[in-house]
């Protein structure tokens, strides 16, 4: 029952945040309740009992992107006239609520006939570290390998893009 | 081993070598010459070493040898082996293919031996070796025909070996056109031929055995659109335009192409299905009036022709043409004697002109050469020997089969065909030695260069072959057994005059042939002779231009095609074809710039339509899902 | 039950969608696109959790570390573009349109 209580107080933070991310106009707003967002998502990690995920989340996400993602709005110093005037923000953001409405209202209405949905959560302490670090470890190596390989390349490329390009000027 | 590897090893000899001394001078252009020289000798030598070893089991101990080498095409009933069959007739053209072959190829050494493109030439060359055994020893008419395109797609590129100028080229052109004519005579006998008794297997002695379910009319059909085949390769009236251009190639490959082996193939594959046309007289007569025809007007255009090489070209169309009046009479033995005999003589003869255009510093024009007597006596004697047997001398080689040839026309009561052989005969007498008094009588007005050794011994031996192959066929007048005519086999028309008779004839064609030489000798060989041959009447004139035969064509073929062609270019091609065409993009432009508004290069418009998409799709899944 | 997470993630991926087609903030756009990933998350470990096992979460993990990659090369791209055009505006950035192409 406290299960329940909590996951509907989690819900309704996660998507008030993440409708004020779509909606802030300065991108500092918007990271702020992204923070929210993930915390929440986090907590909803923490709430099933996916201790690591629970951890993962927070350092990374949480931590790591959303403080290079602040790092950066400060770092570039965006002022006010950087920003893209969007005088139709509002009948954008209608129009593409009707456009996906259909993707959303026919999925829901689909997952609700699965007969898989209607089995509770164990909450239990299921996905702790042991666990997840066996079947990384076991079955999963190659891809842990090719994940790190993405992450050098992925650092080698941010380095060489974000390097001032002295043959242009 | 056993014999069949041995005549896959005799066909494949040259194949490899070819492809070996491609590959060589593509991966190592700077090799040695002497890599290039010992893989183009050695492939002909094991080939004409294993030739001679089956011609020797196949006649002594009668073995016809059969090797299947793979299957090539099997579609239902169109079952086609790659079969080798050697029998008698097979082994006869081999005994003069596989060692004239070599030892061309041991002359081309010493004439090609300054040119840059040495290896190329050899590869062509052993190329066209491959091809010519397989034309020879297929066990079937798709093979055979194989064999065919392939010598003619070597001649083709030894034609135009000297690709540097455009003249030579077009002189391949020619040669590949005009035979692609009579290839498409060929093809379409062939077609006819397994439409209507294909079923049954389609090599050579399966058709035999059938011929008789055919009717008359398709028989006579087949044999004439085989003959148009017979007439591309052998230069024969009227597709014959191409082979004095032919002499645009090196010597070498006038000898062994366009002189001894490939022009005879239409002679050989007319013996091959002899028995089609033993049963086709009709087409038969006509045959060997195309032959009598072809065999006079070459003679007369070589009797007013300057090129040495041209006059040997024109010689050996006359000769094929004594070669098909013999098959169209159905003396098919005679003939393929006649097409071994030629081989040799006319291979010398060939070859002699190489050495003494080689000796003069490439020039071809008889009225600039002279005297050569004193300075190339071992040459002389040579090409006087080849000379005496085209004339038909006794005893060289070149008597025994044209007069067997000549004896079976007269015995055959085609008196008419007779007069234009008899007629043809001194002729050639007398082109023949005009040529010889032009070339080593009167004053030297070159200085001759000595002529290698690679070259001279070719030729020597080949002057052996031309002294004793003639006594292979010794007719039964003069006491000889006609051992090839009963080996061969095939099935002549037997004609026996009386001994009287026969020997009157000789005496007769001798008689005039000594008279022609001696004219030649008052006209062009004594001191007092003026050896300027102008022409001064006006049917010397017309024989000069060859009978405006080449005009002619171009008139009748090559313009209105050309005149088509551009009509078909402008009208066709650029008022409706292209006009269409650029119309159709116009329209599809002009409905393009309206759809590309939608594509402004705004990504998100592009995550838009993604997401009308997906919302699409979904609703779909939806009642997909509902109806189930 | 789980049907409640499904739907929390369709509707937060939903979200995420309305953010990347409404928005012309670059940096909006990039936190919209990592609502999305958010998104699948929920629902992996939610089905992870109800099917007890553990490779849901591994897959959540793997797409962790990919969000992080992606995060660099993104910052990147943000200091790129702002340094050339001194804005976040996305519209400017059309040069995937034939006439804009220079």
């Amino acid at each position: 029952m406290l299960n329940e209580v909590l996951f509907y107080i989690l819900s309704a933070l996660i998507l008030v945040s993440a409708l004020v991310l779509i909606s802030a106009r300065r991108p500092i707003d918007a990271a702020l309740s992204f923070i929210v967002t993930l915390v929440s998502i986090a907590a909803l990690f923490a709430l099933q009992g996916s201790s690591f995920l629970f951890a993962t989340q927070i350092i990374i996400y949480a931590g790591a992107i959303l403080a290079l993602i602040l790092f950066i709005i400060m770092f570039l110093n965006i002022q006010d006239k950087n920003l893209p005037d969007e005088p139709h923000k509002k009948r954008d953001i209608t129009f593409s609520t009707l456009a996906v409405l259909p993707f959303t209202v026919v999925l829901i209405s689909l997952i609700n006939k699965s007969p898989l949905v209607d089995q509770a959560l164990p909450y239990d302490l299921f996905g702790g570290i042991k666990d997840i670090g066996s079947v990384i470890f076991n079955d999963y190596l190659l891809v842990f390998e090719l994940i790190s390989i993405l992450l050098l390349v992925s650092l080698i490329g941010a380095v060489s893009l974000a390097k001032e390009d002295k043959d242009v000027k | 081993m056993p014999l069949d590897i041995l005549l896959n090893i005799l066909l494949l000899a040259p194949f490899f070598s070819a492809l070996f001394i491609a590959i060589i001078a593509l991966a190592q252009p700077s090799s040695p010459k002497i890599i290039y020289s010992i893989l183009a000798i050695f492939a002909p030598l094991l080939s004409a070493f294993l030739a001679l070893i089956l011609i020797y089991e196949n006649y002594f101990n009668g073995i016809d040898i059969h090797s299947e080498i793979f299957t090539w095409l099997s579609v239902s009933a169109f079952h086609i082996p790659f079969s080798l069959h050697l029998d008698a007739l097979s082994s006869l053209m081999l005994l003069f293919v596989a060692p004239v072959g070599f030892l061309i190829h041991v002359y081309a050494l010493g004439y090609m031996k300054d040119d840059s493109s040495y290896p190329r030439f050899f590869a062509l060359f052993n190329l066209f070796m491959f091809f010519m055994f397989l034309l020879v020893l297929g066990d079937n008419p798709i093979m055979m025909f194989l064999g065919w395109e392939g010598v003619g797609l070597s001649s083709y590129a030894l034609i135009s070996f000297y690709y540097e100028d455009a003249k030579n080229v077009a002189a391949g052109n020619k040669a590949f056109i005009l035979n692609r004519i009579g290839d498409f005579g060929f093809l379409s006998a062939l077609m006819l031929l397994f439409i209507s008794i294909g079923e049954y297997g389609f090599s050579f002695s399966t058709i035999e055995l059938h011929l008789h379910e055919m009717s008359a009319e398709r028989i006579n059909l087949i044999a004439a659109l085989l003959f148009v085949g017979a007439m591309g390769k052998s230069a024969q009236f009227p597709l014959y335009v191409w082979l004095p251009d032919a002499m645009a190639g090196p010597t070498p490959v006038s000898a062994l192409i366009h002189a001894a082996t490939m022009v005879t193939a239409g002679v050989y594959m007319l013996a091959r299905f002899s028995d089609l046309y033993a049963m086709s007289e009709s087409v038969s007569l006509f045959i060997a009036y195309i032959g009598a025809f072809s065999a006079l007007i070459a003679a007369l255009m070589a009797s007013r022709e300057f090129d040495i090489k041209k006059i040997l070209a024109y010689s050996t169309m006359s000769q094929l043409g004594y070669m098909f009046m013999a098959e169209g009479l159905g003396a098919y033995s005679f003939a393929i004697f006649h097409v071994f005999t030629h081989a040799f003589f006319k291979a010398l003869l060939f070859m002699g002109a190489g050495a003494i255009i080689m000796s003069l510093h490439h020039e071809q024009d008889i009225r600039k050469m002279g005297g050569l007597r004193k300075s190339l006596p071992m040459l002389f004697i040579m090409m006087l020997i080849a000379s005496l047997s085209i004339s038909a001398i006794a005893p060289l080689n070149g008597f025994f089969s044209k007069d067997a040839i000549m004896g079976h026309i007269f015995a055959s009561d085609a008196y008419i065909i007779y007069g234009i052989a008899l007629f043809t005969s001194i002729l050639t007498a007398f082109y023949m030695f005009r040529m010889l008094f032009f070339v080593f009588y009167g004053e030297e007005k070159i200085k001759a260069v000595a002529v290698s050794k690679t070259m001279i011994i070719p030729i020597a031996l080949l002057a052996v072959g031309v002294i004793l192959s003639g006594f292979l066929n010794v007719p039964s007048s003069f006491g000889g057994s006609e051992s090839i005519s009963i080996w061969l086999n095939l099935p002549d028309i037997r004609e026996f005059l009386d001994h009287t008779t026969e020997f009157t004839l000789i005496g007769l064609n001798t008689f005039f042939i000594f008279v022609a030489i001696f004219v030649a000798y008052l006209k062009y060989g004594s001191a007092t002779a003026t050896r300027e041959d102008v022409d001064k009447y006006r049917y010397q004139k017309i024989i000069s231009n060859k009978f405006y035969i080449d005009e002619l064509y171009h008139i009748l073929f090559v313009k209105p095609l050309y005149k088509m062609s551009k009509g078909f270019d402008v009208y066709i091609n650029h008022k409706i074809i292209d006009s269409s065409i650029h119309r159709t993009i116009a329209l599809y432009y002009y409905i393009a710039s309206y759809y590309r508004l939608i594509y402004d290069g705004s990504v998100r418009l592009y995550a838009l339509f993604m997401v009308f998409g997906l919302s699409g799709l979904f609703i779909y899944l939806y009642f997909a899902l509902e109806a189930m | 039950m789980l049907s409640n997470y499904l739907t929390l993630s369709v509707i937060l991926f939903s979200i995420g969608i309305i953010g990347v087609l409404s928005r012309k903030n670059i940096i909006v756009i990039y936190m919209s696109i990592e609502l999305l990933l958010n998104a699948v998350n929920i629902s992996l470990v939610a089905i992870s959790n109800t099917l007890q096992s553990n490779e849901g979460q591994v897959i959540v993990l793997m797409i962790i570390a990919i969000a992080a990659a992606e995060a660099a090369l993104f910052m990147a791209l943000f200091v790129v573009l702002f340094r050339n055009k001194r804005s976040l505006d996305a519209d400017i950035f059309n040069l995937l349109g034939e006439k804009n192409a220079s």
